[in-house]
């Protein structure tokens, strides 16, 4: 995610850069502020995770990103067309799964995915094959004379990914694509979306964090109709700790070790673990080199505490998405 | 194949693969048929009988022009079931996104789920034709005159499917959009009748009597094809085809 202010001349003909571009995105519904102020680029084959708890305004951005509902304020721009001004040349560059798959339950799975290979302006000629490589693609050839109705959730909900990426767009947004299928199917279409990266530019959101840090490049936290945080799964985390935590888990004597170790300059906050009392944390004051860890571990190893561990305290995703959304 | 034909085709499919067109279809023409048969008995009752009254004997066009008014009062109850479901059920399947987010006109889409609406009747209405051609193997009744009715059907049909899309467009619950149109269909049939009664001078009476659709199809049913009930139903298909285009646009601002 590269933020580069409106001002700069780069933004200008960055239409090859982002595929995605939204800007200043406000939104009401009656007395709810569903969305203020929402900004976010994503760069081209990137897989971007929209991140925030139910109600958060996930599915409201997607709409306006797609067309379905018209923002208050701001633009949306899909491969450097704005979706209110120029809304055919963008959709068709766009393929949305919403949050509710949109399908019609009396068609039959091939005749449903050629529809709507139609509807997205794929050429007369290269229908056949785009269906047919698409079925292929989502593994749907078992299905592809029933009807939609009948399937399995997770049958329909590929058949729904199908409609999508039918026209093989530029820009795919996935509105929770892996809700409410099981772990098997969750892998697949993981597996799946992550196979699309490159070619396709894939915005998809979620309210589960695994998901996310599984999938995505970069992940945008929105809270409360606000972007909170973006950056990438270890940006987030790097910007939750200004200082690094380590841990250090010794055999023997940690509170002597503390001691020890408050005299090494650039090392601040040494303390025992609350729940593992063989186990320092310390961290490491701003501006000071990790050269310190080596001076850290000579201390350990050679006052014979007996060194088992010393690691690097990972924050994970849950606790960034906490501490940014409570 | 044009955006239009590709909605209006999965919209007639849709159709046909649901029991609700077959359903329609049977409805349609079993009621027809009932009172087919009601009115050529009781024409013929009254034809054998009227010398014998001093009375002068009804024509066969005179039947024919008893049957295609009543079939317009059959038609405003399947009218709002065929219409009924074109955006309410979209909307609650929640598919009108799939057509949202697909590089398709709001005009697009409204031309193409009537003209799917409009065959679907148009359908109908050629397998009705049915008792017509049963008179005609029986006595002889004026096939131009039957010709302009089924014109002059078709686009009282027509007229009324844009209004049920408009209404279909307001809501995401079907009964309501079937129970509206029923009603806006049954004032528009009624408003000649309604005329009369209304004070304030003339103009104001021809005004009302223009708007409504039986003053216009009655002049197709005499066998007369009249530039101004053409542009009668013409405009009325336009205005509501346009209102249901408005109520799609807008949408997105609400």
């Amino acid at each position: 995610m590269y933020m580069i202010p409106p001002s700069n001349p780069c933004y200008q003909d960055s239409r090859e850069i982002f595929m995605i571009e939204v800007s200043g995105l406000s939104k009401r519904f009656g007395q709810v502020h569903a969305l203020n102020d929402v900004s976010f680029t994503v760069p081209k084959g990137q897989i971007v995770g929209f991140l925030g708890a139910n109600g958060a305004g996930k599915t409201t951005t997607m709409d306006i990103l797609c067309g379905c509902i018209g923002a208050d304020t701001g633009t949306a721009k899909v491969a450097g067309y704005d979706v209110t001004e120029q809304p055919l040349e963008a959709k068709r560059r766009l393929g949305y799964l919403p949050d509710v798959p949109p399908l019609h339950p009396e068609m039959r799975v091939e005749d449903f995915i050629e529809y709507a290979a139609r509807l997205r302006k794929v050429e007369g000629a290269r229908v056949k094959q785009r269906v047919g490589d698409t079925i292929d693609k989502l593994s749907l050839g078992d299905v592809r004379s029933r009807l939609v109705g009948n399937l399995s959730k997770g049958y329909r909900q590929r058949v729904a990914l199908a409609q999508a990426l039918v026209h093989d767009p530029d820009v795919l947004v996935l509105d929770e694509p892996t809700e409410g299928l099981d772990p098997n199917q969750i892998a697949h279409i993981r597996e799946l979306i992550r196979a699309l990266a490159g070619h396709h530019t894939i915005i998809l959101s979620s309210h589960i964090l695994s998901e996310v840090q599984a999938t995505c490049d970069h992940i945008i936290i929105i809270h409360k109709g606000k972007v909170v945080q973006q950056g990438s799964y270890e940006e987030l985390v790097a910007q939750m700790h200004s200082a690094r935590v380590y841990r250090l888990r010794v055999q023997k004597d940690p509170d002597l070790l503390i001691n020890t170790l408050r005299s090494v300059t650039g090392l601040v906050n040494a303390h025992l673990d609350a729940h593992e009392p063989s186990t320092v944390e310390f961290a490491l004051a701003g501006g000071v080199g990790e050269d310190v860890i080596d001076e850290v571990a000579r201390r350990a190893v050679e006052g014979g505490y007996g060194l088992r561990e010393l690691a690097l305290k990972t924050k994970s995703l849950e606790d960034v998405f906490f501490q940014l959304t409570k | 194949m044009s955006a239009v034909m590709t909605i209006a085709w999965r919209d007639i499919r849709s159709y046909f693969a649901s029991p609700k067109g077959a359903a329609i279809f049977f409805f349609f023409l079993g009621l027809m048929g009932f009172f087919f048969y009601n009115f050529v008995v009781s024409f013929v009752e009254v034809q054998q009988t009227a010398p014998m009254r001093g009375g002068e004997a009804p024509t066969v066009e005179y039947l024919m022009r008893q049957l295609f008014f009543n079939q317009h009062f059959i038609l405003m109850l399947f009218i709002p079931a065929v219409t009924m479901s074109s955006f309410s059920e979209e909307r609650r399947n929640q598919t009108l996104r799939l057509l949202q987010v697909s590089p398709v006109t709001a005009t697009q889409i409204v031309v193409g789920k009537f003209l799917a609406a409009a065959s679907f009747m148009a359908l109908c209405l050629a397998l009705s034709a049915v008792y017509p051609l049963f008179l005609r193997g029986y006595g002889n009744p004026d096939v131009g005159v039957i010709a302009t009715s089924y014109l002059g059907t078709l686009l009282f049909v027509c007229g009324q499917i844009a209004f049920g899309l408009w209404i279909s467009s307001m809501t995401s619950n079907q009964f309501m959009a079937f129970l509206f149109t029923m009603f806006g269909l049954f004032l528009l049939l009624i408003l000649n009748w309604i005329a009369p009664n209304i004070s304030g001078g003339g103009w104001a009476e021809g005004f009302v009597k223009y708007l409504a659709s039986t003053e216009h199809t009655d002049v197709f049913l005499k066998g007369i094809i009249s530039v101004n009930d053409v542009v009668y139903f013409g405009c009325f298909i336009a205005l509501f085809l346009f209102f249901t285009n408005v109520v799609l646009d807008s949408q997105r601002w609400r």
